[in-house]
């Protein structure tokens, strides 16, 4: 009986849960909805690019959004401009993104703090200049239009998987998010993602204790930009119009907010996060420009009462309504 | 051959000379103690030593390779373990985390491996975690294997960190005030596992106040003021030296603390 509670009440069996209304919920809701559901799976992604390096690693990079738009525009370039396929395209432009944030890593993660997070800060703003003023390349402030969906994919069984309607785009994405998920998960619980975790709490600390965190670091910081060209290629493809915006800085700063909303360093913050502000502004039908005042607000809210962010509080509860099986969480990571 | 030998160490910071022209060895197998005023530059010389700061000239030879100007990781691989004086642990991670991310610079981890969880990156995570309760046990904190470290008493932090340094697998151990706000007792403890490091064939740099424990556990010991070395010999030759009395004590002989 007791077992049965447990698992009544483990985190597993709110996973699952959660899995199967993700699955099963979408075709019964009307197609507004899935669009909004599909944009909350790209944001997610995004999130969880911040997530390893901010939430895991300790370094906050508010240049994400860049990298974002340098993923879209790769995938946007290569296939309206250049006639590649959506598989090629797609792989090219996270391998593409991945290297420049390599390439910006180095010099950036040497500095720390602060001057790290300006230097991000300003990579993002340069990036969104560039988009503008490269009109042959990029096509300046029109955008980029006519990029494709996912190519269809052959069953084994015969027939094809097709993206054409929103509901199959949707799908996809979330199978993108689930893989993204478990590859986070992997990497946490494992010793490599034990040592990003490290050098959150304490970078002199696990300096001396012979880890190479400038290289840690930088691996971190490649793959949050491979994740975030994942999230831009997708938004790309689901757009089919992208224009410079997308790669604006303060885009940068929404996800770390729904980030940290949710909860930084935990696996259900970057969904919860990106689920409340997104869902709740569109939901309430907010005019648009009062979305970043409402966000800046709840935003500002979580950090004073609650800095652990939905999940944080979540425990909280968890381990009050539960007293028999209170454990000590640690603040913010979960 | 002696195991850490330092020639002519000087680092200054804008005029002032922290460390100055500093000589000393250490020996395998030793115990050696730094002692001196508050800011006569004994952090600093650890902080040196373990390439947290860069000296501004002289060089460090450390089993037999120069290491000056190294960075901290590669000094910790090549066998100088360092504790902080503050006390550095990783406060929200439990006791076994600790010391599993000291293991983890022995052990080669890739992110392929790590992702996919092959066998051989399984096999050495085993590997690391047993080697982690080696060390735990060691330092006599088995029983709180589970707890977060921040919930630990000052003493058991102490032996934490000092169970943080061991797992890098170090020839040469450097404690910068293990005794530090702890008391008599727990102090003697702290000695004791001191002794047990050095039978297992660490040998031990030590920077401490506690005269009491310096002066009992200690082969030698050098004196610094001003970042130089004003004496250098047994605990008997330092006690008596009159140099060393008047840095300490401004010219007046007082009993020992």
């Amino acid at each position: 009986m007791e077992t049965l509670k447990n698992l009544f009440y483990s985190k597993t069996t709110a996973w699952l849960l959660a899995l199967m209304l993700a699955v099963a919920v979408p075709p019964l809701a009307g197609g507004y909805l899935v669009s909004i559901l599909i944009l909350i799976c790209i944001w997610s992604i995004m999130c969880f690019s911040i997530n390893i390096i901010y939430g895991y690693t300790g370094q906050l990079s508010l240049g994400q959004a860049a990298f974002f738009g340098i993923g879209a525009y790769a995938f946007g370039i290569l296939t309206v401009k250049l006639h590649m396929g959506f598989w090629p395209a797609f792989l090219a432009a996270v391998v593409i993104t991945g290297l420049i944030g390599f390439l910006i890593g180095i010099p950036a993660l040497k500095l720390r703090g602060p001057y790290f997070i300006l230097v991000t800060l300003g990579f993002s703003v340069i990036i969104g200049v560039v988009l503008v003023a490269w009109v042959d390349l990029t096509g300046g402030a029109n955008g980029l239009a006519g990029i494709p969906r996912p190519n269809p994919v052959p069953l084994p069984w015969g027939g094809q998987l097709s993206f054409d309607s929103l509901l199959s785009m949707y799908y996809f994405v979330l199978f993108f998010l689930l893989i993204i998920m478990v590859f986070t998960h992997r990497l946490i619980s494992s010793l490599l993602g034990k040592t990003l975790v490290a050098i959150s709490y304490n970078e002199t600390l696990t300096e001396s204790l012979g880890i190479n965190t400038m290289s840690r670091k930088i691996l971190s910081f490649t793959i949050s930009a491979v994740l975030a060209a994942i999230a831009g290629v997708f938004y790309g493809s689901y757009n089919v119009v992208i224009s410079p915006e997308i790669a604006y800085f303060a885009r940068g700063m929404d996800v770390v907010a729904y980030l940290i909303v949710g909860g930084a360093g935990t696996m259900a913050g970057p969904i919860l996060g990106t689920l409340v502000l997104m869902a709740v502004p569109e939901l309430l039908q907010v005019v648009p420009s009062l979305k970043t005042l409402i966000n800046g607000i709840i935003l500002m809210l979580f950090l004073v009462f609650l800095p652990s962010g939905i999940t944080g509080g979540i425990d909280t509860l968890w381990a009050k309504i539960f007293r028999s099986r209170i454990r000590q969480y640690g603040p913010a990571r979960g | 051959m002696a195991l850490l030998e330092v020639n002519g160490l000087t680092k200054r910071f804008g005029g002032l000379a922290a460390v100055e022209d500093l000589d000393f060895s250490i020996q395998a197998g030793e115990l050696l103690s730094i002692i001196g005023p508050n800011g006569a530059g004994k952090t600093t010389l650890f902080n040196l030593l373990t390439g947290f700061y860069r000296p501004t000239s002289g060089r460090i030879i450390f089993n037999g390779a120069d290491i000056t100007g190294l960075k901290p990781h590669c000094i910790t691989r090549s066998g100088m373990g360092r504790t902080f004086q503050m006390t550095h642990i990783f406060r929200n991670s439990t006791v076994l985390d600790n010391v599993i991310i000291g293991q983890t610079s022995h052990s080669r981890i890739g992110l392929l491996g790590s992702i996919l969880g092959t066998p051989s990156a399984r096999r050495e995570k085993k590997k690391v975690i047993e080697k982690a309760k080696e060390i735990i046990s060691f330092v006599e904190l088995a029983d709180q294997e589970d707890k977060t470290a921040y919930s630990l008493t000052e003493e058991s932090k102490k032996r934490l960190s000092i169970a943080l340094a061991l797992a890098t697998e170090p020839k040469l151990l450097l404690l910068d005030e293990p005794a530090a706000g702890v008391n008599l007792e727990e102090m003697g403890g702290l000695m004791e596992l001191i002794g047990r490091i050095r039978k297992s064939g660490i040998s031990v740099c030590l920077i401490e106040h506690r005269m009491r424990m310096v002066m009992s556990i200690s082969d030698r010991i050098i004196v610094l003021s001003y970042g130089r070395n004003i004496a250098d010999g047994t605990p008997e030759e330092v006690a008596n030296n009159e140099n060393v009395i008047k840095a300490y004590l401004g010219g007046y002989r007082v009993a020992q603390c």
